[in-house]
C-alpha cells in the first residue's frame, strides 16, 4: 500500500472515483437494512462522511466492499446510540433493525386479489429478519454473496445457507398462502 | 464462486442430485462457468429439474423487480451531499 493521500485535489479525485459511483448501490442496500427511506438516506450520508475522512488511507482495491464495511460499522453505531441493550449481538441487531416496521396484516389478507407480485411481497414479509435481509441484498439489490457477507459481517457460507432456506420458505409460502405451485396458480 | 469437486470430470454430465445441490448458486451466477454449462445441459434435458429451476428463477425475477420507490430523488440528494463534502 502506498503513502496516504494528503493533497486536497487528490482526495477529491479519489472520492469521486471510488465513492460517488457507488452511491446508488449504497442507498439501495441501506433501504434493505433499515427498511426506512429517511434512515437509509441518513445512513448513506454517515457512510459517505466516514469514507471521505478515510479516503486518503484507502488503497483503491474493492471500493464497494470497503464502503459496505464502513456502512455496516456506521449502522451498528447508529443502533448502539439508539438501543444500547442490543449491542451484545451485532447480527441480532441488524435483524432487529430490519424487522422494526414489519406489516402486521395477515398473509392471506395481503395476497387477496393482488397476484403473484403481491404474494412474493407477503412471503418476503413473513420471513425472519435475518433471512429477509439476505434475500433483499442478493435478489433485490443484486449484490454478490461476498458483498452481502461484507455488509452483514458474516461468512459467505452463512449467506448461502440463509439464502437457500429463505427461498425455500418463500416457495412454501407461495404454495400455502398464495396458491402458487411451481410459480403458477394451482 | 463455487467449483465442481475435483473427483468429477469437468465434462461429465451433471446428475439431478448434483444440480439440486448447486441450483441456488447457478441462479445467482456464483459458480464456475464450465460447471454451470453442465448444469444448463441437464436443466434443458430434465423436466423435473427444469421445473425446479423455473420456479426459483420466477421468484428471483419477481424479487429483482421489487425496488423501493423514490430512489432517484434520494440518490440525487446524496450526490449533492457528496459534492458538498469535496467542495468545502
Amino acid at each position: 500500500m502506498g503513502d496516504p493521500l494528503t493533497d486536497e485535489r487528490e482526495l477529491k479525485e479519489a472520492f469521486d472515483r471510488y465513492v460517488v459511483p457507488e452511491i446508488e448501490v449504497l442507498y439501495r442496500v441501506a433501504r434493505s437494512i433499515t427498511r426506512n427511506a429517511t434512515d437509509a438516506e441518513d445512513l448513506v450520508q454517515d457512510t459517505m462522511l466516514r469514507a471521505f475522512r478515510a479516503i486518503g488511507r484507502f488503497d483503491g482495491r474493492h471500493p464497494r466492499a470497503w464502503l459496505l464495511t464502513i456502512m455496516r460499522n456506521a449502522q451498528i453505531n447508529r443502533v448502539r446510540r439508539k438501543r444500547p441493550e442490543l449491542m451484545r449481538d451485532p447480527d441480532a441487531t441488524m435483524d432487529r433493525v430490519a424487522s422494526e416496521d414489519k406489516d402486521d396484516a395477515s398473509p392471506e389478507a395481503q395476497v387477496l386479489d393482488r397476484g403473484y407480485e403481491a404474494a412474493i411481497e407477503s412471503a418476503l414479509d413473513a420471513l425472519p429478519a435475518k433471512f429477509r435481509t439476505v434475500v433483499e441484498l442478493v435478489d433485490v439489490q443484486a449484490l454478490s454473496y461476498q458483498e452481502a457477507a461484507d455488509i452483514l459481517g458474516v461468512p459467505t457460507g452463512t449467506i448461502m445457507s440463509r439464502l437457500h432456506r429463505a427461498r425455500t420458505r418463500i416457495r412454501k409460502h407461495l404454495e400455502q398462502h398464495g396458491g402458487y405451485v411451481n410459480g403458477r396458480p394451482a | 464462486m463455487i467449483r465442481r469437486p475435483w473427483y468429477r470430470s469437468k465434462t461429465s454430465p451433471a446428475s439431478c442430485r448434483e444440480v439440486g445441490r448447486v441450483l441456488q448458486h447457478y441462479l445467482d451466477s456464483e459458480m464456475d462457468p464450465e460447471w454451470a454449462a453442465r448444469v444448463t445441459e441437464h436443466l434443458e434435458a430434465c423436466k423435473d429439474c427444469g421445473l425446479e429451476e423455473e420456479t426459483y428463477r420466477e421468484i428471483k425475477s419477481s424479487l429483482a423487480r421489487r425496488q423501493p420507490s423514490a430512489t432517484d430523488d434520494a440518490v440525487a440528494r446524496l450526490r449533492e451531499f457528496g459534492r458538498s463534502l469535496t467542495d468545502d
